[in-house]
C-alpha cells in the first residue's frame, strides 16, 4: 500500500512507451508517423546543436585568435564574428522550426 | 502549442494576438518617442538623452558598414531595430505577448528589409544595371547559371531572416515554457508523493532548482539573444543596403577604369 504512489507514478512514466506501441492497433489512422516525428525531432535537433557548436566554437575561437592577435582591431572582428554566428546558427535554427513543425503541426498525421 | 504555454492575458476578440501586440509596441515606441522630443532642448536630458545615445548607436554602425550616404536608411533600419527589440523584450514579460514569437510579424519585417534593398538598388544604379549585376564578374557562358544562382540566394534572404529571428524568438520561448512545464510537473509528483515527507522535500528543491535556473540563467540569456538577435537583424539589413548601393562601383571600376 505504501508503494503503490511511487508504483503509479512510474506506470505515468511507463504509459507513453505503451500507447505508442499500441498505437496502430487503437488509432486505425496511420498512427506510426506521430511517435517517429517525435523521435526525428529529438534527434534532428541534437544533431543540429551539435555540428552547430562544432562550427560556430572553430568561428569563435579563430575571432578570438584574432583579436588576441590584434587588440586594436578587436571591434571590427567582434562585429564580423556576430554575423558569421548568426549566418551559421541559422542551419540549426532551420532545424529548429523543423522540429517545432514537427511536434506542433504535425503536417503528416 | 496550447498544451504546454497560456494564451496572453490581455485578447481583443477576433483579433490575433500578434497583431495586438504589436499595436503595443507600437504604443510604447509612440508614447516613449513623443516624451522624448516634447521638450527638445540643446543640452539634452532623460528620454531624450537616451533617444539621441541610441540612435547616434545606429548612426555609427551604418557609418562602419555602409558608410556616410547610408545615413538616409537611418529612418528605415532605426524603426527595424527598435521594433524588433522592444518585441523581443516584450516575451520576456510574462503573460505578454511578444509580436516577433510570430512567424507573420517577422516575416513582415524581412519583406520589408527585401523590397526596400531592391528599390534603393534599382533607384541607384538603374533596374538594367542592377539586375546585370546579378550575373557577377564571370565568363559569359556562366552567367545564366550565376544569375539563377544569385536570385536563388537573395530570395532565401528575406527566409533567412524570417526563420532566424523566430526561431531564436520562439525557440526560447519553448525552452521557457517546458521548463515552466517541468516545474509543474516536479510538483505534481512532489504532491504525488507527499504520502511521505521525502516528496515535499524533492518537490522543493526541485522547484527552487527551476526557479534559480530560469530566473538566474535563462532570463539573463533571452535578454542578451533579444539584443543579439535585434543587432544582427539591423547588421543584415545594412549590410544588403550596402551590397545593393555599392555592388556598381566594383562592377564600374572593372569594366570603365578610363572614367576614373
Amino acid at each position: 500500500m505504501r508503494r503503490s504512489p511511487i508504483l503509479a507514478a512510474l506506470a505515468i512514466f511507463a504509459v507513453p512507451g505503451l500507447a505508442f506501441a499500441q498505437a496502430p492497433a487503437a488509432a486505425p489512422s496511420g498512427g506510426w508517423v506521430g511517435p517517429f516525428a517525435v523521435l526525428v525531432a529529438g534527434f534532428a535537433m541534437a544533431f543540429a546543436a551539435g555540428l552547430c557548436a562544432l562550427g560556430q566554437g572553430k568561428a569563435v575561437a579563430s575571432a578570438v585568435d584574432a583579436m588576441a592577435r590584434q587588440p586594436g582591431a578587436a571591434a571590427r572582428i567582434q562585429t564580423a564574428m556576430i554575423i558569421g554566428l548568426a549566418l551559421i546558427e541559422s542551419l540549426a535554427i532551420y532545424v529548429l522550426v523543423v522540429a517545432m513543425i514537427l511536434l506542433f503541426v504535425q503536417p503528416i498525421k | 502549442m496550447n498544451v504546454i504555454e497560456h494564451p496572453p492575458i490581455f485578447r481583443l476578440p477576433g483579433i490575433p494576438d500578434h497583431v495586438t501586440y504589436t499595436w503595443v509596441a507600437m504604443a510604447i515606441l509612440a508614447i516613449t518617442a513623443f516624451i522624448a522630443s516634447r521638450h527638445v532642448e540643446l543640452v539634452p536630458r532623460g528620454m531624450q538623452n537616451f533617444f539621441e545615445v541610441m540612435l547616434e548607436q545606429f548612426q555609427q554602425m551604418i557609418d562602419d558598414v555602409i558608410g556616410p550616404e547610408g545615413r538616409r536608411f537611418l529612418p528605415l533600419i532605426a524603426t527595424l531595430g527598435l521594433f524588433i527589440l522592444v518585441g523581443n523584450l516584450m516575451s520576456l514579460v510574462p503573460g505578454v505577448y511578444g509580436p516577433t514569437t510570430n512567424l507573420n510579424t517577422t516575416a513582415a519585417c524581412a519583406l520589408v528589409v527585401f523590397f526596400s534593398y531592391h528599390y534603393i538598388g534599382i533607384r541607384k544604379q538603374g533596374a538594367v544595371t542592377y539586375l546585370a549585376h546579378f550575373m557577377g564578374p564571370v565568363p559569359l557562358a556562366l552567367k545564366p547559371l550565376m544569375f539563377v544562382i544569385e536570385i536563388i540566394s537573395h530570395l532565401a534572404r528575406p527566409l533567412s531572416l524570417t526563420l532566424r529571428l523566430f526561431g531564436n524568438m520562439f525557440g526560447g520561448h519553448i525552452l521557457l515554457a517546458i521548463i515552466f512545464f517541468l516545474m509543474g510537473l516536479d510538483g505534481l509528483l512532489g504532491w504525488a508523493l507527499s504520502g511521505n515527507p521525502l516528496g515535499a522535500v524533492v518537490g522543493g528543491i526541485g522547484g527552487l532548482v527551476m526557479i534559480v535556473f530560469t530566473v538566474g540563467f535563462l532570463y539573463p540569456l533571452k535578454i542578451l539573444v533579444s539584443f543579439l538577435q535585434a543587432f544582427i537583424f539591423v547588421m543584415l539589413t545594412m549590410l544588403y543596403i550596402s551590397g545593393a548601393i555599392e555592388e556598381a562601383e566594383h562592377h564600374g571600376g572593372e569594366h570603365h577604369p578610363a572614367h576614373h
